[in-house]
């Protein structure tokens, strides 16, 4: 550990070595420095705050970059943006870590040796992008544009990753959405025609949060109003079956068996119809199946969920009554990684019901908005390019053909591997990664690595060498999101942008530069009208007509709000109302009404796997990070101490777990802290890249652990149905 | 007439989330060392049996005593209580590095910066407030649990706190011969008293471990002797003190 132990001087000293031999104090970087000075933003000495978007999650906050001569020496939130409010998480506050990281990559690379090898070789922009169109139309000539998978996770600029896949013509398309919220997008969308209703805290009474660890998976500005509404005496009902630090401030703790969370919703929504608690008002005129809904509830009674969640009956009778006596200021909270059993979108359902018995769903005023919280009411123009070629393949993720309800955007990502692994329907030949980390990510990371080694062709766009690039053919250093512009964003009627505070470290480029560079290699040029990323920007605000130069200076845009006057609350579904009966599930030959699906439950010495988040780390991203590294716990293997008695295990002892398909070691902690039945490991390590000199050789990743399990109606992977044993490790 | 500030901090411990903002902060804002810290969350631990449990996390860092020890065993009189703004500082141009005032510490609030050979600790961001702005893990607390100002100030958002607040504890270092009167100030504290003498139950980083270090050195007197020493003594400062400060700000 040691080794790693730079203080921040030497870690900007390593940025600006890779600068070149520029002199401190004199170098003020042309680019930004020229449009900051001109706005304001910098002084003569090229010091002062320039905004910008955070990027260490897919939250967004807004950011404001304290630069002193070319360098970021500190981040703060931005008053001005509703996702920071001012403030940044610990992620946020360690963006600039990520900026100066030792490991970051800093100009293209071309493998030299075998895949995993770790060898590559640098290479001009030229010849990587040369090499990537080479590869990707010798695939498409030979096999069909088809055969050409892509991927990308959640960005700004991913609208330009898709110009690229739809317009080279291929139907695959991989994104995590399946690895965390298909279930609630899915549910919401079928039932309210809305993908993630907004929340909003001001006058919340109830809050029920379903496995949904707010306070360690931080979005800043939400988590900051759940603890505020806690603070002024909003009660706070929590789901999991480990004790969270979102549990720590919950007035109720429910540690409820895995996979049982519908059962007690379902019986919740009996409680409330059969003792007729229901804002009657609102479900009669809002809701389809109203009539229906307590005789196809009826068997869920408390009893029959105790039996099911080793909840009393009576604590789920009090917590439906209390919930149905807050009204409209009760919250079921629709959650977010909600991939935990294939029986999770019924969970799901059962959160949308529960809302639109309570009538909080309105416009305004309620707990839950029925619009979505990316709802701006701006519209920003686009470069022109022509309509997309034709695509007659069939999607290797088995959408729509296997999974008939799952979103067209979401995509059954496990599936997508699966096909590129056994070559049904057809085989994939190439793989565009874009700012994906999908050998940790994915469930079953042998088979992630062994669909790779299936592939002709793997290229893939990072700022540091995480597990996916390390087996990568090209690697196309994208720089990072301090150093670059992005597409715009719109929050809540404002524009804010993503803009680079400094020079780009070596020889990395946007995402908006490395697309449009290769589109034009592939001979989709027209798809990339833009001559460079301040167009592409300029482009996007000419609807609003106001210049670039104004959103610069400030970070945001106010455009003239058209008034939104609605009259009358409509959904975006197919009758116009609240589906908690819905014919198009029906249609599908799924269940119409939210219904109890029995899950799998682990034999005699198996325990349910949790996993989970900790608020120090993004996923399998930031690990490297050196200020988060050093206010990180250690990973750990959790357990219930009459657990650990049985095996023998004490906290730090090193524990063997193993799962169908795999086996990993973590030291223990034993703590009462979680369910004897359940074990659950902290997330984000194992990383197999020795290319992330901090995180490699830390921890373990439950990829090595997970089966994959697909939801047949949302498509979401069960994250929390892997079974294990554990033993002591010798 | 006006009298002189009194910075410090007011810490509503119910609502911090152990997110570690403010430690990140803080190590970005004062360029402190990959292996050392000014600020910490000190955990608890669960404490209880499933499924009735409890986890509380109090944040900490100098602070910023009235009585503070490092001054009177600091030997170049680097270290001083500052008598314009109550901040404990280090004029690190005559600090020689000693480490006294870092054992003296019953907080363990302080480190020596081996590369530089000085003692460093929390300044209350003192370069931010000066310009205005809040202390870096002030600014960005999550969870809205910390929160710095002048004490003396009636008015100011850590008066008002502690007044409106029906409990404030402190963790006041006091062993009959010095009372350290710290001037951070715990709100929502309740029940502190009877979980904090055993050490925490996560595993920190190792270089983070310093803060259990420095809390069992403040329990050791209080186990050993039995007598005055109490920890986190019920403060005494409810309105009756603070209407008192206030008739002297008024005059």
């Amino acid at each position: 550990m040691q080794d790693n132990v730079v203080t921040r001087r030497e870690f900007l000293k390593i940025g600006s070595a890779s600068l070149g031999a520029l002199a401190l104090g004199q170098f003020v970087p042309p680019l930004v420095a020229k449009a900051a000075r001109q706005n304001g933003s910098l002084d003569a000495n090229g010091d002062g705050y320039i905004p910008t978007i955070c990027e260490m999650c897919v939250w967004r906050c807004g950011v404001l970059s304290k630069v002193e001569q070319g360098r970021v020496v500190k981040l703060e939130g931005n008053p001005e943006h509703p996702h920071s409010k001012g403030k940044l998480c610990a992620r946020g506050q360690a963006g600039m870590m990520n900026t100066y990281d030792p490991d970051r990559l800093l100009s293209p690379l071309v493998r030299v040796g075998k895949r995993g090898e770790g060898k590559f070789r640098k290479a001009s922009w030229d010849e990587a992008l040369d090499i990537v169109a080479e590869n990707m139309l010798k695939i498409k000539g030979q096999y069909g544009p088809e055969a050409m998978v892509f991927s990308s996770t959640h960005n700004l600029s991913q609208v330009q990753f898709e110009n690229l896949l739809n317009g080279f013509g291929s139907p695959n398309y991989g994104t995590q959405r399946s690895l965390c919220f298909n279930a609630m997008v899915t549910a919401f969308s079928l039932t309210y025609g809305v993908e993630e209703p907004a929340r909003n805290y001001d006058n919340v009474e109830f809050i029920l949060l379903t496995g949904r660890n707010l306070v360690e998976a931080i979005s800043t500005s939400e988590t900051s109003e759940l603890v505020q509404a806690v603070s002024r005496g909003a009660k706070l009902v929590y789901l999991d079956p480990r004790y969270t630090k979102t549990a720590s401030k919950a007035s109720e703790w429910i540690p409820i068996r895995p996979g049982t969370d519908s059962a007690f919703l379902l019986a919740m929504i009996n409680v409330i119809v059969t003792e007729e608690l229901a804002d009657c008002e609102f479900v009669k005129q809002y809701v389809i199946g109203c009539e229906e809904i307590p005789t196809a509830m009826s068997s869920y009674t408390p009893e029959w969920a105790e039996s099911k969640t080793a909840v009393p009956a009576d604590t789920i009778r009090r917590i439906a009554r209390e919930y149905a006596a807050a009204g409209k200021n009760a919250m079921a909270h629709p959650g977010w990684r909600t991939s935990n059993f294939v029986n999770s979108f019924q969970t799901e359902r059962a959160i949308a019901t529960l809302n639109a018995l309570s009538g909080n769903v309105l416009t305004s005023g309620g707990c839950l908005v029925a619009e979505s919280p990316e709802a701006s009411g701006v519209t920003f123009g686009k470069p022109p390019q022509p309509p997309y070629p034709r695509i007659s393949a069939l999607r290797l993720d088995g959408v729509p053909w296997k999974y008939p309800l799952v979103p067209l955007k979401l995509g059954v990502f496990q599936e997508l591997r699966d096909a590129i692994l056994n070559g049904q329907p057809y085989q994939a030949h190439g793989w565009f990664i874009s700012r994906q980390n999908p050998v940790l990510s994915l469930p079953d990371r042998k088979r992630t690595l062994k669909a790779m080694g299936k592939l002709d062709f793997i290229v893939d766009v990072d700022i540091i060498m995480n597990d996916t690039t390390w087996f990568a053919d090209v690697v196309l250093p994208e720089s990072s999101y301090l150093e670059r512009y992005d597409p715009l964003m719109a929050v809540s009627g404002k524009v804010f942008i993503r803009q680079p505070v400094i020079e780009p470290l070596g020889d990395t480029r946007s995402a908006l530069w490395i697309y449009k560079q290769l589109g034009e290699r592939l001979g989709l040029g027209d798809f990339f009208q833009y001559t460079d990323e301040e167009d592409y920007l300029q482009q996007q605000l000419a609807p609003i007509g106001k210049p670039l130069e104004e959103l610069s200076v400030k970070g945001y845009l106010e455009p003239i709000q058209q008034e939104q006057t609605k009259n009358e609350i409509t959904f975006n579904t197919p009758s116009g109302k609240i589906e908690v009966y819905s014919e198009t599930l029906e249609k599908a030959g799924f269940p119409a009404w939210p219904t109890w699906e029995e899950p799998p439950y682990p034999k005699p010495n198996e325990y349910y796997l949790l996993t989970g988040k900790v608020a120090q780390h993004t996923q399998f991203g930031t690990q490297n990070n050196k200020l988060l590294h050093k206010y990180q716990d250690d990973p750990r293997i959790w357990m219930h101490p009459s657990v650990a008695q049985i095996h023998g295990i004490h906290t730090n002892d090193l524990v063997k777990i193993s799962s169908p398909i795999g086996q990993v070691v973590l030291p223990a902690l034993v703590t009462e802290a979680i369910r004897p039945d359940c074990v659950y490991m902290t997330p984000g390590f194992g990383h197999l890249s020795k290319g992330l000199r901090i995180a490699y050789g830390v921890g373990a990743s439950d990829s090595d652990l997970h089966v994959t399990y697909t939801d047949p109606i949302s498509g979401g992977q069960a994250l929390s149905q892997t079974f294990v044993t554990i033993e002591k490790a010798a | 007439m006006a009298i002189k500030k009194r910075y410090g901090f007011v810490i509503d411990v119910s609502r911090c989330i152990d997110c570690r903002a403010c430690l990140v902060a803080c190590s970005v804002e004062n360029d402190v060392p990959m292996n050392h810290t000014r600020i910490w969350v000190h955990d608890l631990g669960v404490k209880g049996e499933f499924p009735n449990l409890q986890h509380m996390f109090v944040p900490y860092n100098c602070m910023h005593c009235e009585n503070p020890p490092c001054v009177d065993v600091c030997v170049s009189g680097a270290t001083y209580k500052d008598p314009e703004n109550g901040l404990v500082l280090v004029d690190q141009d005559a600090c020689i590095g000693c480490g006294f005032c870092v054992d003296a510490c019953p907080y363990e609030a302080r480190y020596l910066d081996e590369t530089r050979g000085v003692v460093d600790k929390c300044t209350g961001c003192v370069q931010r407030v000066e310009v205005g702005q809040q202390p870096a893990c002030v600014a960005t607390c999550v969870g809205g649990a910390r929160m710095f100002g002048d004490l003396n100030d009636p008015n100011s958002e850590v008066s008002i706190a502690l007044k409106n607040a029906s409990m404030v504890n402190r963790l006041d270092y006091e062993t009959g011969q010095h009372d350290t009167d710290p001037n951070i100030y715990y709100l929502n504290a309740t029940g502190l008293q009877n979980i904090v003498l055993e050490s925490s139950v996560l595993p920190r980083d190792p270089r983070y471990n310093l803060a259990e270090d420095g809390w069992k050195k403040v329990l050791v007197p209080a186990i050993l002797t039995g007598i005055g020493a109490s920890f986190l003594v019920q403060a005494t400062y409810f309105t009756k003190q603070l209407v008192e400060g206030e008739k002297e700000f008024e005059e």
